[in-house]
């Protein structure tokens, strides 16, 4: 397209600088007053809108697809209303438990920060408690995923696995042994025996 | 459900006015994203909400013949706006210095960038952009950054067909003008 309104167009700001997000729960309060302003209190918009203080963000070529993996074969679960979706590129939020992890797309200009994929290397590993470990891990099986260390049994009282995602960013998931027994697992009397 | 028109869920807000929330889900990040544009975040957050809760009171108003409430939203941010235009006309100009700064060579323009120095030209189109007539700036923007259709447009500010047509022309000939005198500059 070339017209008189090139230079208008070319000053769009987010072509300039794509924008850094807004806080991602913006959306999530606004709606949340627009909802009490209109005096609807039926409708829960979100259980906790709050970040916590730090918290990762990860590079991806195609960030969507990861999007899409991470909930489905490691059952991250995207906080769906702060995501910002910029058409050629995207913004999310997933939750596991109190903890949260941002996914964007690699961006070597201005955060500097690629996806392993194209950097043949990872710097950084993603710990993660999740609820019983040995279904996490078979529903990861099941769902192809490329497990890297099968289930162990930790000196220190974890159970545990690991696995890469789809551009090799490292997943570490681990259950500890109070909480297996909680829901009535077994884990080894001596689990030093050998394994680390 | 997910297909039910924007009309027909701001229709039944009027019974059930926790119905509206959907107009939220529907179109509260494009909004933002236009609202960010001119203004910049702080301010597009302060507005974001008020832009809903302008249209809730006035959702008895609303035109049904009309499915898509897009344009409806975009003429109460547009109006809602007009307060701000001293954030607007800074961050346009802020806009323009950071063009400015960029290598020519990335310039989409570079037809007119070629021939001036880009942190001469656009400072000079920012300033262009930033004494339009308020109506003209509405609808140029609309168009061009947010690309709306006349008739979007049209819908957004509630004027008649005919009178984009004319502000969009005239904000067009403004344009020409400053590309032909910055052409004399050279």
């Amino acid at each position: 397209m070339s017209d008189d309104f090139d230079p208008l167009r070319a000053l769009r700001p987010d072509r300039v600088r794509p924008d850094d997000p807004a806080e991602p729960t913006i959306f999530a309060r606004e709606k949340e007053r627009l909802m009490s302003t209109i005096g609807d209190t039926t409708q829960q918009v979100s259980r906790e809108l709050r970040m916590p203080d730090i918290y990762a963000r990860l590079a991806y070529e195609d960030e969507r697809a990861a999007l899409a993996y991470l909930v489905r074969v490691f059952q991250l679960a995207e906080i769906r209303e702060a995501r910002t979706d910029m058409g050629d590129s995207l913004l999310a939020w997933l939750r596991v438990g109190d903890g949260v992890v941002m996914i964007g797309h690699a961006n070597a200009e201005i955060h500097r920060i690629h996806s392993p994929h194209s950097l043949g290397n990872t710097t950084v590993q993603m710990m993660v408690y999740v609820h019983d470990v040995d279904a996490h891990f078979a529903h990861a099986v099941a769902e192809g995923a490329d497990i890297t260390m099968p289930v162990q049994d930790a000196f220190y009282g974890e159970r545990r696995y690991e696995a890469t995602d789809l551009e090799g960013h490292r997943w570490h998931f681990a259950e500890r042994f109070a909480d297996i027994k909680a829901r009535g697992g077994t884990v080894p009397d001596n689990p030093s025996g050998g394994q680390a | 459900m997910t297909s039910e028109s924007d009309a027909a869920v701001i229709r039944a807000s009027l019974e059930e006015p926790g119905r509206f929330g959907a107009l939220f889900d529907r179109h509260a990040t494009v909004l933002f994203r236009y609202l960010v544009r001119r203004v910049g975040v702080d301010d597009a957050e302060a507005l974001l909400g008020e832009v809903f809760r302008v249209g809730f009171e006035k959702r008895a108003t609303y035109d049904g013949a009309r499915p898509n409430a897009r344009p409806w939203l975009y003429g109460i941010a547009t109006h809602l706006l007009a307060r701000h235009r001293r954030s607007e006309a800074r961050r346009i100009h802020a806009t323009a210095r950071l063009l400015g700064r960029q290598a020519p060579a990335e310039d989409p323009t570079d037809h007119i960038a070629t021939t001036l120095d880009a942190a001469v030209l656009w400072p000079h189109v920012a300033d262009a952009v930033a004494r339009l007539p308020i109506e003209e700036r509405d609808a140029l923007i609309l168009y061009v950054w947010e690309e709306l259709s006349y008739e979007e447009i049209a819908s957004a500010l509630d004027v008649p067909l005919g009178t984009v047509r004319s502000r969009l022309n005239r904000a067009r000939m403004s344009l020409r003008e400053l590309r032909a005198s910055i052409g004399r500059q050279q």
